[in-house]
C-alpha cells in the first residue's frame, strides 16, 4: 500500500512501489489529464510539480514521492489558474495532447521565475508538441507572468 | 389567416403544418446520439437538462446550449469549433453558448467533400461547408415557424434575433430556442432556407475561441487513451519485431499477466493495470516466424533499388503536355537533379490505442480516429454484430497526421475484448508506434528540365520512384499512376513549355500510409528545389523567377509577392543569414513561406523566421489557419531537418524520442502569418502549410552557403548517385 498526497487529498493505492507515478495516476486515481507518451522521460507529456518543481513521471516509482505534495494537470487551477487563462486567451492548444505537461512544466518555471526570459524559457520547456504551438506557449508563458503582477 | 401566402422564405404557413403531419413523428425517432456511458461516468451528477434535436446536426437544450454535431474528428485542426461556427452563423446565436461534439458514424454525416465520414484531405472546412449552413439555416427557419405557430403569427411576421431568440414585429413577445427546440423538432424542414448574406456575416470570418480548449488546460478533455469503463483490462501489444513477422505458436503467460491474447502479427498481454502489463509484456517469450526476403527490407536495398527504378523502371505517365524529349533535346542549357526523401513515422503525440468493450449482443468502441464511418463496417465484419448492435465513440485524437486513418489498433482491441469477455482498454507503448507504422513512404525522384537562351522551362521530365499506398491497400493495379504519390508534382501552376510526370512504382514492402499532406509533403521539395537551382542557372533570383513562371496566374502570384512582401525580400538579411523562398498550390489553397536561416555547415543550420502566407479562398476562422500554418511549418521542419526512418532486416529504426529529434521551443522560428480571403473556393488549411518549408530551407541555404541539398533530412547525410545520371538525357 502506498500512500500518496496529489492535489491535496491523500489517497491510499494497493500498488507495488515500484510502480511509476504516471500509471497510478492515470489507472487508479482516475487523474487521466497527465498524459503517456514515450515512457522514457523525454517527451514530457506525463509532467506533474512535485514540490514545486516539474517533474517527468513515467519512470519515477511512487515509493520515491510518498508524503511529497503532488500537482497535476486538474490541480493546476488551484495553484495557478491565471496560467491556463493566458493559455486560452492566446488560444494555444492544437490536439491538445501534450499541453498538461506544457502547462505542469510552465508553472514550475514561473515558481522558479516570475518573469522569465525567452532564454530561460527555451531551457525549462523541453517537452514536444507535434502540433507545433510553441509560439504560442512562449506568448502564453509572458502573458500569465505578467498577469500574476509581481514587478520583473 | 393568409395562409397561401408566399412568406419570405418561399414557404408558406400550410406547407409547414401539412408537412409537419405527414412527417412529424420522423425526427423525433431519429438515432441520437445519447449522452456516452463513459461521459455520464465521468460526469458525476445525471444531466436534468432536456434537449431536443432541431436536425441531425443541432441539438438544442433547455438550458440554451446548443450542440452541434461535427462530422469529422479533433485531432488539432480545430474543426470541433470550425463547423460548429459554420452553423451557429445561420442559426444565429451567440458562440459562447455553442459546443461541438463528434458525431457518431452515419450516413447524415459523411462528408460531401470525400463521401466518407473520416478526417483527411484537409477537406473538413470546404466538404462540409454548405451542407452545415444550409442546416443552421433550416433549423433556425423551423425556430422561428414554431414561435409564429405558438403565438398565432405567420412565419413571415417572425425572425430571429441573432442571439438565440425569435422575435416579432408585432409586440414585445419574445422566445428562446430552447423553449422552442421541442416543437420545431416536430416540423418539417424548409427545403429553400435563406442564407446570411456576406455582408451580415457576424461568426463566419472572425477568430471566435475554440470551445475545447478550457477542457485542454485542465486535463479534462477525454482521448482515446482516457477512455475508462467499469470492469476494464488494459492491454499492451508486441508486434513482430521484423515486419510481416507472424506468431508461431502460443506464448506463455507471463508473471503479472491475466491472460495473452495472440493476434497474428502481434500479441496483446493483458493485465489489471497498463504497468503490469507493460511489466508483462517485458517477459513476454514468442516464436516468431519471419517471412523468406525479409532481410532485403533494409534501407540500403531499397535505395539502391530506387536508383535503378529511376534509369530503369517501367513509367505510368501522370501528367503530359507537349513533347517532351524533343524539348529537352533542343534546349540550351539541361539540368540532370536527382532527390530524394526517406520513410518517416508518424509520431503522433498520443500512440496508438482503443478502449473495447464487446458482448454477445453488443459493441461498444472509443477510438482516437480519422476513419468514424470505417468502424461499424469493421465491427460487422470481426464480430458478425449488426450496426444496430454497434456504438462508436470518436474522442479527442492527440494528433492524427494520418496514422489515425488506420484500423490496425482498433482491430486488435476488439479482439482482445472478444478474447477476453470484458472491456479493455489497448495501449501502444512507443516503441511499437515507432516500430509498426505506415510510414510516409520513401521516394527518389529525377528532375531533368532544360532551359531556352533566355531562362524559360522548356522542358520539365519529373519522374517518382516510390511505394505506393494505394496498390499496397489493393486500391490500384500494379502499374497506376499512385495519385498520393504524385500529389504536389501534377498540375503545377508554373508556366512550362513542355512537361512529363511519371511515376514507378517501388515494390518494397515496407507498410506505408497517409502523412499529412502525402505526396506534396514529397513532390514539393523536389519540385521547388528545382525551380531554384534552374533560376540560378538562368541567373535570375528565385522570386523574379517564379513571378516570371506564374506571370499568367494572378492568385498565385498575389500570394507569392505577398509572402515575398511579409519576409522583406530585397532588403539584406543580418549578417550570416540568407533567405530562401517556395510557393505550392494542394488542398485547394495557395502557399508561399520564405524562410530566413543561419548556419555553415548543415548541422548547425538554424531557421531565425519563416514568413508564411495562404489564399485559402474564404477564411472561417482566420486565428485558427493562423494555428495551423505554424503547425504545419514546425511538423514540416522536424522533417526536413531531421525526420528518417530506418530499416534493417525489416525492423525500424529508431523507437522513440530519444533518438528522433522534434522540433522543440528551442529551434523555434518566427513565424509570421498572413491569410489572404480571394474568395475563391474555400481550400484547405490542415495539410497545405507543410509543403513549402522543406524546400525553403534547402532554397535559404544554397542561397547563403552555394550548397544545395537534395536528401532529407537535410542535415542527414547528402546521397551520392551513379555518375550514370550526370547528362545522361535519354
Amino acid at each position: 500500500m502506498v500512500t500518496l498526497t496529489v492535489n491535496g487529498v491523500v489517497h491510499q493505492v494497493d500498488v507495488a512501489s515500484s510502480t511509476p507515478l504516471l500509471w497510478v495516476l492515470r489507472d487508479h486515481l482516475g487523474l487521466t489529464g497527465t498524459k503517456f507518451g514515450c515512457g522514457i522521460e523525454v517527451c514530457g507529456a506525463c509532467t506533474v510539480i512535485i514540490g514545486d518543481s516539474a517533474e517527468r513521471t513515467c519512470e519515477m516509482s511512487v515509493g520515491e514521492v510518498q508524503g511529497q505534495n503532488i500537482t497535476t494537470i486538474e490541480g493546476l487551477g488551484a495553484i495557478m489558474a491565471p496560467l491556463q487563462q493566458a493559455w486560452i486567451d492566446e488560444q494555444v492548444p492544437q490536439c491538445g495532447y501534450c499541453q498538461s505537461g506544457m502547462l505542469m512544466a510552465a508553472a514550475a518555471l514561473l515558481l522558479d521565475h516570475s518573469h522569465p526570459t525567452d532564454s530561460q524559457i527555451d531551457s525549462a520547456m523541453t517537452n514536444i508538441c507535434v502540433c507545433g504551438t510553441y509560439q504560442r506557449i512562449r506568448a502564453a508563458i509572458h502573458r500569465a507572468a505578467a498577469a500574476m503582477g509581481s514587478p520583473p | 389567416m393568409s395562409d397561401t401566402r408566399l412568406t419570405g422564405k418561399g414557404v408558406t404557413r400550410r406547407q409547414f403544418i401539412a408537412s409537419t403531419a405527414a412527417a412529424g413523428g420522423l425526427l423525433l425517432t431519429f438515432s441520437l446520439p445519447m449522452v456516452s456511458r463513459l461521459a455520464r461516468a465521468t460526469a458525476g451528477t445525471p444531466a436534468t437538462v432536456e434537449a431536443a434535436a432541431v436536425n441531425a446536426w443541432i441539438r438544442i437544450g433547455s438550458d440554451e446550449s446548443i450542440t452541434i454535431m461535427v462530422g469529422s474528428s479533433e485531432m488539432g485542426q480545430g474543426v470541433i469549433s470550425s463547423l460548429p461556427q459554420i452553423v451557429a452563423e445561420d442559426l444565429m446565436v451567440d458562440w459562447t453558448r455553442v459546443k461541438g461534439e463528434h458525431a457518431p458514424p452515419g450516413a447524415g454525416y459523411v462528408n460531401p467533400g470525400s463521401g466518407a465520414q473520416l478526417t483527411g484531405g484537409s477537406m473538413s472546412v470546404r466538404g462540409y461547408y454548405q451542407a452545415l449552413r444550409t442546416a443552421g439555416a433550416t433549423a433556425r427557419d423551423m425556430l422561428v415557424m414554431a414561435a409564429a405557430n405558438q403565438w398565432g403569427l405567420n412565419f413571415a411576421d417572425c425572425s430571429a434575433s441573432g442571439h438565440g431568440t425569435v422575435v416579432n414585429s408585432f409586440d414585445s413577445r419574445t422566445a428562446t430556442y430552447g423553449e422552442l427546440a421541442p416543437a420545431a423538432a416536430l416540423l418539417t424542414p424548409p427545403t429553400n432556407p435563406t442564407l446570411v448574406p456576406d455582408a451580415q456575416l457576424r461568426l463566419i470570418g472572425t477568430s471566435v475561441a475554440r470551445p475545447d480548449l478550457p477542457s485542454k488546460v485542465n486535463g479534462s478533455a477525454v482521448f482515446g487513451i482516457d477512455a475508462t469503463l467499469p470492469n476494464m483490462l488494459y492491454a499492451v501489444i508486441r508486434h513482430s519485431p521484423s515486419i510481416g513477422g507472424t506468431v508461431s505458436g502460443t506464448p506463455a503467460r507471463p508473471q503479472g499477466a491475466i491472460a495473452v491474447v495472440s493476434l497474428g502479427n502481434a500479441v496483446a498481454v493483458v493485465a489489471s493495470d497498463t504497468w503490469q502489463a507493460i511489466n508483462a509484456a517485458e517477459e513476454l517469450q514468442v516464436n516468431w516466424s519471419v517471412p523468406a526476403g525479409t532481410s532485403a527490407l533494409a534501407t540500403d536495398q531499397i535505395f539502391a533499388q530506387a536508383q535503378q527504378l529511376l534509369l530503369s523502371g517501367t513509367p505510368a505517365i501522370a501528367e503530359q503536355q507537349g513533347d517532351v524529349a524533343t524539348a529537352l533535346a533542343g534546349a540550351a542549357q539541361r539540368v540532370d537533379l536527382i532527390y530524394d526523401v526517406p520513410y518517416l513515422a508518424h509520431a503522433t503525440m498520443e500512440p496508438m490505442n482503443c478502449t473495447a468493450s464487446v458482448t454477445p449482443t453488443s459493441c461498444e468502441i472509443w477510438a482516437p480516429t480519422q476513419a468514424a464511418g470505417f468502424i461499424p463496417g469493421l465491427v460487422v465484419s470481426l464480430t458478425g454484430l449488426s450496426p444496430e448492435q454497434i456504438t462508436v465513440h470518436t474522442t479527442y485524437l492527440g494528433g492524427g497526421l494520418g496514422r489515425k486513418f488506420e484500423m490496425d489498433y482498433i482491430t486488435q482491441a476488439i479482439k482482445v475484448s472478444m478474447a477476453m469477455g470484458q472491456p479493455i482498454k489497448l495501449t501502444w507503448q512507443r516503441e511499437e508506434d515507432f516500430g509498426h507504422d505506415q510510414y510516409r513512404p520513401m521516394a527518389m525522384v529525377r528532375v531533368r528540365a532544360g532551359l531556352d537562351s533566355n531562362g524559360n522551362i522548356v522542358a520539365w521530365w519529373y519522374r517518382n520512384v516510390s511505394a505506393s499506398i494505394l496498390y499496397q491497400r489493393g486500391w490500384i493495379g500494379p502499374n497506376s499512376v499512385d495519385s498520393q504519390a504524385t500529389d504536389g508534382s501534377t498540375e503545377l501552376s508554373y508556366a512550362f513549355g513542355s512537361r512529363q510526370v511519371e511515376y514507378v512504382r517501388h515494390p518494397a514492402t515496407i507498410p506505408v500510409g497517409f502523412w499529412r499532406s502525402v505526396g506534396h509533403s514529397i513532390n514539393a521539395f523536389m519540385v521547388e528545389s528545382a525551380i531554384d537551382e534552374l533560376a540560378l542557372i538562368a541567373g535570375v533570383n528565385p522570386l523574379a523567377y517564379r513571378q516570371r513562371l506564374l506571370a499568367d496566374d494572378a492568385r498565385s502570384l498575389a500570394v507569392l509577392n505577398a509572402a515575398a512582401a511579409l519576409a522583406g525580400w530585397g532588403t539584406v538579411p543580418p549578417a550570416g543569414r540568407a533567405r530562401g523562398i517556395a510557393f505550392h498550390a494542394g488542398f485547394g489553397s495557395i502557399v508561399a513561406q520564405v524562410v530566413e536561416l543561419s548556419g555553415t555547415t548543415p548541422a548547425t543550420i538554424k531557421v531565425w523566421k519563416v514568413a508564411c502566407v495562404i489564399d485559402c479562398g474564404r477564411a472561417i476562422n482566420p486565428d485558427t489557419i493562423e494555428a495551423q500554418m505554424q503547425s504545419a511549418i514546425v511538423h514540416g521542419m522536424t522533417a526536413a531537418l531531421w525526420g528518417k526512418i530506418t530499416f534493417a532486416n525489416a525492423k525500424a529504426s529508431p523507437r522513440n524520442f530519444n533518438q528522433y529529434r522534434m522540433m522543440r521551443m528551442r529551434d523555434m522560428p518566427q513565424i509570421s502569418v498572413q491569410v489572404i480571403q480571394s474568395g475563391a473556393a474555400i481550400g484547405g488549411v490542415g495539410e497545405p502549410g507543410v509543403p513549402p518549408v522543406a524546400p525553403a530551407i534547402a532554397n535559404a541555404y544554397a542561397a547563403l552557403t552555394g550548397t544545395r541539398l537534395r536528401t532529407m533530412p537535410l542535415t542527414g547525410p547528402q546521397a551520392s548517385y551513379d555518375p550514370i545520371f550526370a547528362g545522361n538525357f535519354d
